[in-house]
């Protein structure tokens, strides 16, 4: 396969093409309450080549039946050719590299039969059922994927990569009368059959919480001091200050790239934040993005001020940056775009205990249920949330959705934990289309002095 | 290719069926008014289910060469040896009925028709300190549907959709305005003209940002604000939520549970819309579901395994990817009936739909941030706003930020304030606005 791709883009007629080819073999277990949903095996194969000429835009075909190479390279020269353009498109420079990348199997999951993975999850979910008669309906699902991955360039760049993955996830729903809540567990790595077992524990906790959340009330609305747990810290640096950073939002816009501009203080020196695509052992991890390029640590936030940006081979040359290994497709049918990888907020020093000592009235916002931006707004619904009284944790809490303006609630993160973890769970990213690509977060403890909590407002 | 496979489970199943699709996309892009990209993509599928020994079992694969194909079989046999039980009768043969879904036009035109299309938009959408971006596709397709039961279908498509969103960046304030055409056909000068008006008009208004009001008032939804309205009913109006034993209209058919002016259909017949079908993605003839009439719960919308479980029929709401087993869908939801919201021909829909008048204060809802989060299928909402007006004394006077609106869909659906004169598709549904009397309105 190598040679047939290397062969191909050298004889392409474009200045430069791309060859990504992948084959897939994946398989997905789903149980509904005591029911088995379904139990299924596949696979997915399938190439896509991205073309580029002087004068000219990108001409971009995917398709599933691989026999059809270099007809596909013509017919991405021709949709380059009749995309003519007087600013020509720039890519960074990046040294072309031949590498052979087979990532740890963790057990390699197609060994493993459908009935074994049933067996699995059927304890897991079963777990979940067995915690009180009020858990009235559970979801679990397993979902595991062996990618065989080629990708060539006409610059000289050739790469075979082998890459797992699996996820397992559950969502228990208890019920007393009207009253509904759930509880969500969720696994996802870059990994296999061997990382997946003995989570039995974590599906009781999430259906332990469902009940338990059923008897607390919801959190008085108001302005509180908050802390967020690790989780929930994770999810709103990726989603309310991540995608702002991936250079696609600022590249082609003076206004964008002026809210954006290096040097800008962001936080308090005591925040720092990065996207890590090299972070060993992690769901967001790969050697190389879908460019090509090597991925890093790319240092986004230090001490409060914005230093960098995720980059593309496309946008980087445009900003006259370097490339960050950020280009990322979520499949053979998909383009790169700018997206995260492993993103984080950076240890602090202290404890838990530290962060809550002084606050006399305050919310303690734990995992996340969900979260959205739209640019400078957002809002996040916690699992769940205990409140801070006189120093000390206090009674469970729901409801608790965090609302806010991004610039003044990084602005107002005044401690952060030295217990700082990577949480890696299911789902993923969602940009463009493609939806979901593996991605990872990680943070200590952060407090935030003054932060809307959302919930009953006295009126 | 379906007789192909169906006869490869002979004396191995005593039943099964099989979908086939093969889609091919083209599509241009312009990024900050440029041409920027142009690409195609072409897929093809088939998604096996099979009956053994009682159970089912389900695998699909685009590794389609003819050798790959008792892989295929063999993946299902192994699904199927996992599979619960259950009585699935697949449909016979059955008239079906006849929907346009395939536009010729469409299907012939050129790469610079697409290009033409979106540089006419990039054009008269500029304007100074904002960032166009504009998106035209084409697809192009076939699905095939067969069983061992004899029925067999199969039908071309046609697909064009227009995206445009214009970014207006102001110190730390971020402005965004999309809006989307999708049809069957090409769109015609007026239906670009109405997605050109309806950007232009929604991002003249925001660009003045005033104070939220405050309280419970009087809120309309726009045909794009009413996804946080429609969704728990969408959810709850699924045979799988009833199945489940989670859907609150369960056990309420025959019930008046709306106000007496609302209705709601899945129309899978509509003529000109991407997602009609005559046949759906098990066999089963397309035919309209009424689920609210007049306010009163009629019905659920099932595919064959949920229409088994349940002790039913399938409507002919089986929708069925190449990956996975088939499950329940929606194709064209249509909310009041379709002529009630229509506007005058020729006259340029306005932003609130006419329902503003008399309005001493009030908020237009175009977009709510993190709709479909926490427990939407219980009816309760509260989001914070992503794109909303401020009205007072019938006007609007600007963009409101930092404001969020909640409430329970169950009990602002019992009395609807009114219906506009602004019906239009978003996507796969038709909708006017709604006015909905007492929203809480909050500001932070």
């Amino acid at each position: 396969m190598k040679d047939r791709l290397a062969d191909a883009v050298k004889r392409a007629r474009s200045d430069y093409a791309e060859i990504r080819v992948e084959h897939t073999w994946s398989s997905s277990v789903v149980f509904r309450g005591r029911r088995l949903e379904a139990a299924t095996a596949s696979e997915d194969q399938g190439g896509f080549v991205r073309v580029l000429s002087r004068g000219y835009g990108w001409g971009i075909a995917s398709f599933t039946s691989l026999d059809q190479l270099p007809a596909m390279l013509r017919r991405a020269d021709e949709l380059s050719r009749a995309v003519p353009l007087d600013e020509p498109i720039r890519l960074a420079d990046v040294a072309p590299t031949q590498a052979d990348a087979v990532l740890d199997l963790g057990g390699d999951v197609r060994g493993v039969s459908l009935a074994e993975k049933k067996r699995l999850l059927e304890a897991y979910n079963g777990e979940m059922l067995s915690v009180s008669e009020r858990v009235v309906d559970t979801q679990a699902s397993y979902h595991d994927e062996v990618t065989e991955y080629w990708y060539a360039n006409s610059e000289g760049t050739l790469i075979y990569q082998l890459r797992p993955e699996v996820v397992v996830s559950g969502t228990a729903t208890a019920r007393r009368d009207g009253v509904i809540e759930k509880g969500l567990e969720s696994v996802g790595l870059r990994s296999g059959w061997q990382r997946v077992q003995d989570l039995g524990g974590r599906f009781r906790g999430a259906a332990e919480r469902a009940v338990a959340l059923l008897d607390a009330p919801r959190v008085r609305g108001g302005t509180y001091p908050v802390i967020l747990d690790p989780e929930l810290a994770g999810v709103f640096i990726h989603e309310a200050f991540g995608h702002l950073s991936e250079a696609d939002f600022v590249y082609e816009n003076p206004q964008a790239r002026e809210m954006m501009t290096l040097g800008r203080r962001f936080g308090r020196p005591i925040l720092n934040v990065g996207d890590h695509g090299a972070a060993p052992g992690l769901r967001g991890t790969l050697p190389f993005d879908d460019e090509g390029v090597p991925t890093q640590d790319t240092p986004l936030i230090r001490e409060g001020i914005l230093v960098g940006r995720l980059h593309s081979r496309e946008t980087a040359a445009r900003l006259g940056e370097r490339p960050t290994g950020n280009a990322r497709a979520l499949s053979f049918r998909h383009p790169p775009l700018v997206r995260m990888t492993n993103t984080y907020i950076g240890n602090g020093e202290g404890s838990f205990d530290d962060l809550i000592r002084d606050i006399p009235l305050g919310v303690y916002a734990c995992g996340a249920f969900g979260g959205q931006t739209l640019l400078e707004n957002f809002s996040f619904t916690a699992a769940y949330g205990r409140m801070i009284r006189d120093g000390r944790l206090a009674e469970l809490v729901k409801d608790v959705v965090l609302a806010g303006n991004l610039f003044q609630t990084l602005d107002r993160i005044d401690r952060i934990a030295g217990d700082f973890r990577w949480n890696q769970m299911g789902g993923g990213c969602g940009k463009g289309g493609q939806f979901p690509l593996p991605v990872t977060e990680g943070a200590p403890h952060v407090r935030i002095e003054e932060a809307l909590i959302g919930g009953d407002v006295p009126a | 290719m379906i007789e192909t496979v169906l006869a490869r489970l002979s004396r191995r199943a005593q039943a099964g069926d099989v979908l086939f699709r093969r889609v091919e996309q083209t599509g241009v892009s312009f990024e900050a008014g440029r041409l920027k990209a142009a690409g195609a993509s072409e897929e093809t599928g088939v998604n096996l289910r099979v009956v053994r020994d009682g159970r089912i079992g389900v695998a699909g694969t685009t590794a389609l060469a003819p050798e790959n194909l008792d892989t295929l079989v063999a993946r299902a046999l192994a699904s199927a040896e996992l599979g619960e039980p259950l009585a699935l009768d697949f449909p016979p043969p059955l008239p079906l009925p006849d929907v346009p879904t395939h536009a010729p036009g469409a299907e012939a035109a050129p790469l610079d028709r697409l290009v033409g299309i979106g540089r006419e938009l990039v054009e008269r959408l500029a304007r100074e300190g904002c960032q166009v971006n504009v998106s035209v596709g084409r697809s192009v397709g076939e699905t095939a549907v067969g069983n061992t039961a004899g029925a067999a279908a199969a039908y071309h498509f046609t697909g064009v959709s227009v995206g445009a969103e214009v970014t207006r960046i102001g110190g730390d304030d971020v402005l965004m305005v999309y809006d989307s055409w999708s049809g069957t056909d090409l769109p015609t000068a007026a239906d670009l003209d109405a997605l050109w008006s309806s950007v232009a008009a929604r991002l003249d208004l925001a660009l003045r940002v005033v104070e939220p009001p405050e309280g419970a008032l009087p809120v309309v939804f726009t045909p794009a604000g009413l996804a946080a309205i429609l969704l728990p009913l969408e959810q709850a109006l699924s045979g799988k939520a009833v199945l489940q034993g989670i859907s609150p209209l369960a056990r309420r058919v025959g019930e008046a549970v709306f106000d007496r002016r609302f209705s709601l259909a899945d129309d899978p017949l509509v003529p000109g819309r991407p997602d009609s079908r005559p046949v759906d993605d098990e066999g089963v003839p397309s035919r309209r579901v009424t689920l609210v009439e007049a306010g009163v719960v009629r019905g659920f919308v099932y595919d064959l395994e949920t229409a088994a479980r349940a002790g039913t029929r399938s409507t002919g709401h089986g929708h069925r990817g190449v990956f996975g087993k088939p499950g329940v869908g929606y194709t064209n939801l249509i909310v009041g009936e379709e002529a009630a919201g229509q506007r005058e021909p020729g006259q340029a829909p306005r932003l609130g739909g006419g329902l503003l008048e008399g309005m001493d204060e009030g908020l237009v809802v175009d977009d709510l941030i993190g709709v479909g989060q926490g427990n939407v299928i219980g009816g309760a909402f509260s989001q914070p706003v992503g794109l909303a007006y401020r009205v007072q004394r019938g006007e609007i006077t600007g963009r409101v930020k930092d404001a969020a609106v909640s409430g329970n869909v169950y009990e602002l659906l019992r009395r609807i304030g009114g219906f506009g004169t602004d019906g239009r598709w978003q996507g796969s549904r038709w909708a006017p606005s709604l006015l909905l009397e007492g929203v809480s309105v909050a500001r932070r």
